[in-house]
């Protein structure tokens, strides 16, 4: 375990470069690949159901985020949704029947407004290191974490926190509130990984045996968790792991409806 | 005296209420500016936030030059395509169709930095952010507003970065079908040349602030800028302003006592981080009644009705003169013309009539004291006295005077000698023009000659010690002296023209016993002078109480 997987599934040995995708491959990737690792590929469903909540959140009027919104009419409506940038959002994690050894630290990269990645599986006790990629400061802190207080980290520099414990932590930004990540700990985490844009995935398991890959998007689990042996071959996934739920497909549905009147309802309220 | 005094009153009552008027004009001069310096804040406030929702709207349109350059469009849309990472080819093709693109906007339109971001967030090519220059993987795809733009919206947004920045954004389409191939982001910086820009076209006096400072500021002219810093200290409470804190404007608030303040937040992210603006202004406001020639201006002090000022100025003084001359200066100077004429003799007393309220009771009073100083015998002379122009003509031979003198009766019919120690004057009336008291047969008229004589003229008169003699003696020349007290009485009463008919010594020497008894109970003299003047054209009888 301890890996994740760029959006092409190859594995690399990676460490901390100054170029962000190495820094993010360096991230993203625990452990390297052997040949005894098999792939688990598959493909994500309905994820431009799912919402990036703090998107979301933004969009409403009530939160004063901006003076005019208005839709752009070129724009088929069915991307004018604040579904998440899944590359960063959307985690696949293969789950293991037995707790699974510490991993190396991992680098988040803070930057644009968020972090990378988003939302990120591991192990308790897995040290991440936050490092600055913006020309500005930021302040980050744990929400309701007692070892992650508020602090400031100037350009290039980086933070490190070791998490404690399973569960699930949030981290903000004090001086961007568009910033939130979900730490989620789990003992028997074994591999994670991101899609691609169109949502394909790629898992490298280490250890043949029987898992559970469980996508997690926002600090939560979505979809359904679906049982995997694994075995010397690589596995492809022939049901593509549906992400949305019915909720967020009766909120996709009545956002569709709403669409037309949304703008302009949008544009009045911002305009209060 | 009345007038006067009604006028002093009235004049009080007027300063007063002048004093009083002009207190609550001060009061609500300064309350009405007060509350004009509110609504022109809350004024400026909403004109502050209609400008920067207008400009930001006007801007975005500026943004569709970028969203429909081909190479914008195309070059993000390849970005987009090369998920690992952006091609060089991108960035440089990009970098220029920005410059060409922003050259072709007129310079005050232009924005201070523009990003063009494809559909992973990265930024692909920017203008105007040196601070990112070299930062292969700077994004911006975590900000709501550029997510926004990435799917198919226009919008605005204020970012606290390093700086706040005014932000608008908007989708760059290539495939219709397709999402869009990236966004562009126009940026303003929010500095003092964006203030003084703000408050040249609104006319408000504003500040920028975030992070508890503040950021940037502007003001028209006239209107210190320094007084601006002055909302840091202010910023600690705001906070505390449910107003501000719900609705994301405060109340109008006064710092220092005279500067007003309006805070607003910025909408978009800078709403959460505490960042906004705050107009301010400086209330028309007096500092008392005084104040107001300072604050009026040419205009206003034509418009003061200066004549009737004075006019009212010059009536009231000449009311006030007229009275104190009608009241004060006239009656004074009557009464000084009277007492000269006293002093020099051509009156015997004051005319009261000639008076008019108190002066009138102060002659009648000054008549009285002189007639009682003359019935007891005179004051001490302060001069040498004029005797003729005291008792008139001064016959040749010595005459019974209108007063006798008490004393031995064997020594009255002797002539008084010029040793004769000083006597007190004659109550004979001064003026020559009433009758004198004739002579008294029986006794012999006092040399009043030797009686006032020049050299004992300064000293105390005191009545010569009568010699003691025994009580028959004193009752005898006591009768004789009312005898001739009579007699003068009935010789005066006849020269007044009254009637004498039915009055007797007899009834005369009872009131006189009676008088003489109550005087002397009641003073403890020992023993009592009669005499006799006219009164008013009657003749009077006066008792004097001898107290030596």
């Amino acid at each position: 375990m301890n890996a994740c997987h760029t959006r092409s599934g190859s594995s690399r040995i990676v460490g901390l470069r100054r170029s962000w995708p190495l820094l993010l491959a360096a991230g993203l990737l625990a452990l390297p690949s052997t040949a005894d690792a098999a792939r688990i590929r598959g493909r994500f469903e309905g994820f431009r159901a799912l919402q990036n909540p703090v998107w979301a959140e933004a969009k409403d009027p009530k939160n004063h985020g901006y003076s005019f919104r208005e839709p752009v009419p070129t724009v088929r409506a069915e991307f004018r949704r604040p579904f998440p940038h899944i590359p960063k959002e959307l985690c696949i994690a293969a789950i293991a029947v037995g707790p699974q050894k510490a991993q190396p630290p991992v680098l988040i990269r803070v930057g644009g407004g968020r972090t990378t990645p988003v939302t990120i599986v591991v192990t308790p006790g897995t040290r991440l290191t936050f490092q600055n990629t913006d020309p500005f400061k930021h302040k980050l802190f744990g929400v309701g974490i007692k070892t992650f207080a508020p602090g400031d980290t100037g350009p290039g520099a980086t933070r490190d926190w070791s998490v404690p414990a399973a569960g699930v932590f949030e981290i903000r930004d004090e001086a961007a509130p568009s910033l939130r990540m979900w730490i989620v700990a789990e003992p028997n985490v074994a591999q994670a990984a991101y899609p691609s844009m169109k949502g394909e995935f790629s898992l490298n398991v280490q250890e043949p045996g029987d898992y559970v890959l469980q996508a997690y998007f926002a600090g939560k689990k979505v979809g359904p968790a679906t049982p995997v042996t694994v075995a010397a071959a690589d596995v492809e996934l022939k049901v593509p792991v549906k992400v949305n739920d019915k909720a967020s497909d009766a909120s996709a549905a009545a956002e569709d409806k709403t669409k037309a009147t949304d703008a302009a309802t949008e544009t009045k309220e911002g305009a209060k | 005296m009345v007038l006067s005094r009604f006028w002093y009153v009235l004049l009080g009552l007027f300063l007063g209420l002048s004093v009083f008027l002009l207190s609550i004009a001060t009061s609500m001069y300064n309350r009405a500016g007060a509350r004009a310096m509110g609504e022109a804040l809350s004024s400026d406030s909403q004109v502050v936030a209609w400008y920067l929702r207008d400009d930001a709207r006007q801007r975005s349109g500026r943004l569709i030059q970028f969203g429909v350059d081909p190479d914008i469009a195309k070059y993000l849309q390849k970005s987009s395509d090369s998920e690992a990472k952006v091609p060089e080819e991108a960035r440089e093709k990009l970098l220029a169709a920005l410059k060409k693109v922003n050259a072709s906007i007129p310079k005050d339109e232009q924005f201070d930095s523009v990003f063009a971001v494809d559909q992973a967030g990265r930024v692909v090519a920017h203008l105007g952010y040196e601070q990112a220059s070299g930062l292969s993987d700077f994004e911006l795809g975590g900000y709501s507003v550029v997510a926004d733009a990435l799917r198919g919206y226009v919008r605005d947004d204020t970012l606290i970065l390093d700086r706040i920045y005014r932000v608008v954004t908007r989708p760059v389409e290539f495939d219709m079908g397709a999402l869009p191939a990236g966004a562009i982001i126009g940026a303003r910086i929010v500095d003092d040349r964006f203030a003084r820009e703000l408050s040249s076209r609104t006319g408000a006096a504003i500040a920028f602030y975030a992070n508890g400072e503040r950021a940037s500021s502007g003001a028209p002219e006239g209107f210190a800028t320094g007084n601006l810093d002055q909302i840091v200290g202010d910023m600690s409470s705001l906070e505390q302003d449910p107003e501000y804190k719900d609705k994301g404007r405060s109340k109008v608030r006064t710092i220092g006592g005279m500067l007003g303040v309006q805070y607003s937040r910025l909408p978009g992210e800078a709403w959460q981080l505490g960042g906004g603006f705050a107009v301010a202004r400086m209330p028309g406001a007096v500092d008392g009644p005084f104040g107001f020639f300072k604050a009026a201006d040419d205009k206003d002090k034509q418009q003061a009705n200066l004549p009737i000022a004075i006019a009212v100025a010059v009536a009231a003084a000449a009311i006030g003169i007229l009275f104190s001359v009608f009241e004060h200066t006239r009656p004074i100077s009557i009464f000084k013309n009277e007492a000269q004429r006293l002093a020099k003799g051509q009156t015997d007393q004051l005319q009261p009539s000639r008076f008019r309220g108190v002066f009138r009771k102060i002659a009648s009073d000054l008549n009285d004291g002189m007639d009682q100083v003359l019935a007891k015998g005179g004051g001490p002379r302060r001069g040498p006295a004029d005797m003729k122009q005291v008792l008139g003509d001064i016959p040749d031979q010595p005459q019974m005077s209108a007063f006798s003198f008490p004393g031995d009766p064997a020594s009255m019919p002797q002539p008084i000698s010029a040793n004769t120690p000083p006597r007190s004057v004659p109550n004979a009336p001064a003026n020559p023009k009433l009758p004198r008291p004739p002579g008294r047969p029986g006794l012999p008229a006092a040399n009043l000659d030797a009686t006032l004589s020049s050299e004992d003229a300064s000293a105390p008169r005191r009545l010569p010690t009568p010699p003691m003699r025994g009580a028959v003696d004193g009752a005898a020349a006591e009768l004789a002296e009312w005898h001739a007290v009579f007699q003068d009485f009935v010789s005066l009463k006849q020269q007044c023209g009254e009637s004498t008919e039915g009055f007797s010594y007899e009834k005369f020497e009872q009131t006189l016993k009676k008088k003489n008894e109550e005087l002397i109970t009641r003073h403890g003299a020992r023993r009592v002078k009669f005499s006799v003047y006219v009164k008013e054209g009657k003749a009077a009888l006066k008792a004097s109480p001898i107290m030596e």
